[in-house]
């Protein structure tokens, strides 16, 4: 029996109200790679974060080879021989490669700092992965593959005794993946703990011993990962789903004629070819991972990122779009990933927030009419029941769902034909997720075109009327929502159905994962 | 690999189009240097009087920029430079009227000390951002200097004060040189050669990223506005030890010229980005300029306005295009 190079035991972190985990024990040995899996919100970041001194528990010890880890802090998980990737959060974007890998650790000759040594260092690092990265680039030049070796090389650099990669392969290419776990399985021999967090099930196949999985906070199971086959894995995942969507009834949609059309659709990266078309009444969901391009497809809908090649055609039309601008005027209204950053501003005013978009409308020679301005505002207030103290206070005094609201009441204002959601549940409690799936539903209802984005299946299968799966900037499926319905599970209630559909899904983006890593092996 | 060879040419062409930008000031300032040099030359522009009276009169600058490298490098700022030299140069003559030189030293670096302590510390504890704290500290410290000094200039009168701070000359050579030459010196290693140096840079770069890294950033912010309120006392000692006196007017405005001559220099205003051998040669322009502008004959308004211009023009030459 190998020795126990992690114990957390019964941790539990709550957020406010939210409780993030509730009790959990994970236990990892030396010499193994452990993954950890859950959905969304499964509290996977939490407990790594809890672990390398981010978060500190509300509840729980933690014990590092033995011994309790007492201070919590970075500093205080690092010295205690843990290192992490933090997913591009931990590199300096202004520094070399090489001084990001030693930041802190700056190799010194005559107490002053070597940084010849330092790539020098590096580069042996990286000879080591087997990759190819030069270490004196800056690190904001490079792509995201190449930050995301850096920061690997970064947390391997500490010779640590327990290394967490949270999610490592999400940019890499297949080759640069293979290269990675012959490293780890050398590290692995070493006698080092690797607890690695991926949402690729074939790549924990290949690479894991064991498996701790999570579900809203809690532990589910850990169990060899050979006692795990994937479609167990999906329904521990997926587990029964707590009230909320479930009860959303569904109804077919009215289609009328085309909202938007996509055609061999290209962006500069991603998204590769995608054909795509949307008739108004309609809400077609996007599916797949992190790099799956969902969201370079909907910037290129909004007009953020440049077509490369292909046509986009709105209300039957093709359009050409310089700025986001151009696709606001032709009627596409975007509701984006990054709520705080991108949808609101969130010390201004519900009012200020929800007349943003239109102040044109409401205005008479550059002055805004008040009276005009409250009545929009009221009535977008009162048509997504959005709970504020009034118009005037700030949107950060509103729950996250409600801000949400006011995303999109912002564009509804303008009234577009083509609205596009980019994950618009993201830290949204599971009320308010309802709400906003149902008004997703009753807007499409409205006859217009919706493109929706989500990482939790269950809404997509909500939500849409068709799914398409994307993978590596390609799309692979096209169901119609019904198709992903278990005949076997018809007659069982709603919550079981929608399981059964979620475990479908499951599975097919991860065949579209393995159908794109065979295209680009094939490419090689 | 078939593409090895475009991608090498393409890397030391990139290399060389990036290093003309940053490099612009170096360019930028022979270029100065030689249009004067050749226009000017009937003035005395070439008078190695002349020229040392450049150094003599942009060492004060020099040295607070050098100290103001490391505080935009941190993605922070000091706008009370000025104000703590003027402050420093009148607590200096007053504490040597009193009780001599060594005591005047300690008077003014205490005065510098204090002052970054405290706008540090509102900084960094009570979360003020830096622009807000040193605004409203350029007033305080005139404020201060103009009362105890009675805004009359408080003279000097010690000759071996004058001679190490300003005034003397060993030979030809002007003593302020010197200075520049240590404090460019020890900048330029404390900032490219240090941990200190690496973690100011990591702060200004990407503070989250330096945070998760292990570093204290507050503390690395406290740090270079203590450096900063510091390095601003010594130009105003400096000053006083060059006029042989303090007044509460000496260093007024300079917290815009030092900023401008980090900024020329090649540091980045929003942090992450820094280099003390070109913010000395920023501060060398911006006192070249001045010089050259006013053999000229250029009336003040007039020097204003081609002064604005061409740190405009250099500034906009050294952006990245997009």
């Amino acid at each position: 029996m190998s020795t126990v190079a992690v114990r957390m035991t019964g941790i539990s972190k709550n957020f406010g109200g939210v409780k993030a985990l509730e009790n959990v024990n994970f236990e990892v040995l030396a010499g193994e790679v452990h993954a950890l899996l859950g959905g969304n919100g499964a509290g996977k970041s939490t407990i790594l974060k809890v672990l390398n001194g981010v978060h500190v528990p509300s509840a729980g010890t933690i014990e590092v080879v033995g011994v309790p880890l007492t201070i919590h802090t970075p500093e205080a998980s690092r010295a205690a021989g843990i290192a992490m990737n933090y997913q591009e959060m931990s590199l300096v974007p202004t520094l070399t490669v090489a001084q990001n890998v030693f930041l802190t650790r700056e190799a010194k000759s005559g107490g002053l700092i070597d940084d010849k040594e330092a790539e020098r260092k590096a580069a042996e690092l990286f000879a080591m992965l087997g990759v190819d990265v030069d270490p004196r680039a800056i690190v904001d030049d490079l792509g995201a593959g190449q930050k995301q070796l850096t920061e690997i090389a970064k947390a391997i650099s500490q010779n640590a005794r327990i290394l967490v990669l949270d999610e490592p392969s999400t940019a890499l290419a297949v080759s640069d993946v293979d290269r990675l776990f012959t490293f780890l399985r050398k590290l692995k021999k070493q006698g080092v703990a690797i607890i690695y967090v991926s949402h690729r099930m074939d790549e924990i196949a290949r690479i894991a011993d064991r498996a701790t999985i999570l579900r809203d906070g809690k532990h589910v199971i850990t169990a060899d990962i050979g006692d795990l086959p994937i479609d167990t894995m999906i329904e521990h995942i997926v587990g029964k789903r707590s009230l909320g969507l479930a009860d959303i009834e569904r109804s077919d949609a009215v289609r009328g004629d085309i909202g938007l059309e996509l055609r061999n659709v290209s962006g500069r990266n991603k998204p590769d070819n995608i054909s795509l078309t949307i008739h108004k009444g309609e809400v077609v969901g996007l599916a797949g991972l992190l790099g799956s391009g969902r969201t370079s497809l909907a910037k290129l809908v909004a007009g953020i990122e440049p077509l490369v090649s292909g046509e986009i055609r709105i209300n039957d039309r093709p359009v050409r779009f310089r700025r986001p601008g151009d696709a606001i005027a032709a009627g596409v209204a975007l509701v984006p990933e990054a709520r705080a950053t991108q949808g609101i501003i969130a010390s201004h005013s519900v009012s200020d927030n929800l007349t943003l978009a239109a102040l044109d409308d409401l205005s008479k020679a550059g002055f805004v009419i008040a009276a005009k301005a409250r009545a929009a505002t009221d009535a977008q207030i009162e048509r997504l029941s959005i709970k504020t103290a009034g118009r005037d206070h700030a949107v950060s005094t509103l729950s996250g769902g409600n801000q949400q609201k006011v995303v999109i009441g912002k564009w509804l204002a303008v009234d577009p034909d083509v609205l596009v959601l980019d994950e618009p549940t993201a830290g949204i409690d599971i009320g308010s997720k309802s709400e906003i799936i149902r008004l997703v539903r009753e807007l499409a209802a409205s006859g217009k075109a919706i493109l929706m984005i989500s990482s939790e299946l269950s809404e997509l299968l909500t939500a849409c009327d068709r799914i398409v799966v994307m993978a590596d900037g390609h799309a692979y499926d096209d169901f119609p929502r019904a198709a992903l319905d278990d005949p076997a599970e018809a007659n069982t209630d709603i919550t079981h159905r929608l399981q059964a559909a979620e475990r479908r899904l499951q599975i097919a983006i991860q065949e579209a994962l393995a159908a794109g890593q065979e295209v680009s092996h094939a490419q090689h | 690999m078939p593409n090895t060879d475009t991608t090498q040419a393409a890397g030391v062409l990139g290399a060389f189009l990036r290093d003309w930008r940053q490099n612009i000031i170096y360019i930028g300032f022979i270029a100065i240097f030689v249009v004067f040099a050749l226009t000017l030359n009937d003035r005395g522009f070439l008078n190695p009087n002349n020229l040392l009276n450049i150094i003599r009169q942009t060492a004060m600058i020099a040295v607070m920029a050098i100290a103001m490298t490391f505080v935009l490098s941190a993605g922070e700022i000091d706008l009370s430079v000025g104000a703590v030299a003027g402050l420093a140069s009148v607590t200096v003559a007053m504490a040597i009227a009193v009780a001599g030189p060594f005591a005047g030293i300690l008077a003014g670096l205490a005065t510098g000390i204090a002052i970054g302590t405290f706008n540090g510390w509102l900084t960094t504890k009570i979360g003020i951002p830096s622009f807000l704290t040193t605004l409203a500290m350029m007033g305080i410290a005139k404020g201060i200097a103009m009362w105890i000094s009675g805004t009359s200039a408080i003279p000097i009168l010690s000759q071996s004060y004058a001679w190490w701070f300003g005034g003397g000359s060993i030979g030809p050579i002007p003593v302020l040189l010197f200075w520049i030459l240590i404090f460019g010196a020890v900048g330029h290693v404390v900032l490219r050669r240090t941990g200190f140096g690496r973690r100011v840079l990591a702060t200004g770069g990407g503070e989250q990223a330096a945070a998760y890294s292990g570093i204290n950033t507050a503390k690395i912010k406290f740090r270079v506005l203590v450096i900063s309120s510091t390095a601003a006392a010594l130009a105003g000692m400096f000053y006083a030890g060059r006029l042989q006196s303090g007044r509460f007017q000496l260093g007024e405005g300079d917290e815009l010229s030092v900023i401008a001559a980090a900024v020329l220099g090649g540091t980045s205003l929003f942090g992450g980005k820094g280099t003390v051998i070109g913010t000395i040669v920023g501060a060398l322009m911006i006192g070249l300029i001045n010089n050259g502008l006013i053999l000229m004959g250029l009336e003040f308004s007039q020097q204003l306005i081609a002064r604005g211009g061409i740190i405009i023009l250099a500034v906009a030459l050294s952006q990245k295009k997009a």
